[in-house]
């Protein structure tokens, strides 16, 4: 009887957890979502994401949290393809700028400047990027 | 019969050899001062450039990799 109660117990404390922590990620992941919206966070050609200007500290760290995770993939890509990590970053800020910023939104170039995304205007794509 | 250096050399032994021993060394030195490698400290820092150029081939060729990897994780790529 006693083992059953501590069955309970310690399954209810894993739910717990695993809705804490979804919980979190999710609030964290919103919080970037709204800078991005708000132009106060943009993706880079680089590859990774930017804060233009100031940022709450809550979204300092997110993304700082995300840019950590996306190195690690693209360096997973780049062992695989026998590149650079710089040019599997590199290709990604490609897409991530073509296809990934709304209008209204920020974006910054490979030589550190920020852009806005101008209504219907395409993004301006750093020279290297295939068309 | 055995014979010692010190005293079978003892013409190397006198003031006067010492001297110009001592004269042949330093004219080595001289030579080496002059003759040698120098290596000298840049006086402006070295500056490296991170500007990094890649290519356009090779990311023509990582498009697709890329595509599949921002589709693949989309929580590292919120929108």
């Amino acid at each position: 009887m006693k083992t059953r109660t501590i069955t309970f117990a310690a399954a209810g404390l894993v739910l717990a957890l695993s809705v804490g922590v979804g919980g979190y990620a999710l609030a964290q992941t919103g919080a970037v979502s709204a800078a991005l919206a708000a132009g106060t966070v943009g993706e880079q050609a680089d590859g990774y994401l930017g804060i233009r200007g100031s940022a709450s500290a809550e979204v300092k760290a997110e993304v700082e949290s995300i840019n950590i995770k996306r190195r690690a993939a693209y360096t997973d890509l780049a062992a695989k393809r026998g590149v650079s990590v710089a040019a599997a970053a590199a290709a990604t800020g490609c897409k991530t700028l073509s296809s990934r910023v709304g209008p209204g939104q920020a974006y910054r170039l490979l030589d550190g400047s920020w852009a806005v995304r101008n209504g219907s205007e395409p993004v301006q794509l750093p020279a290297n990027c295939p068309a | 019969m055995k014979r010692s250096i010190l005293t079978s050399r003892r013409d190397d032994a006198t003031r006067s050899a010492m001297a110009r021993r001592n004269l042949l060394a330093l004219g080595g030195l001289a030579a080496c001062l002059s003759g040698c490698i120098q290596v000298t400290a840049p006086d402006k820092p070295i500056e490296i450039n991170l500007n990094i150029n890649v290519k356009q081939e090779v990311l023509v060729k990582l498009q697709k990799d890329a595509e599949d990897l921002i589709q693949a994780n989309p929580e590292l790529f919120p929108q």
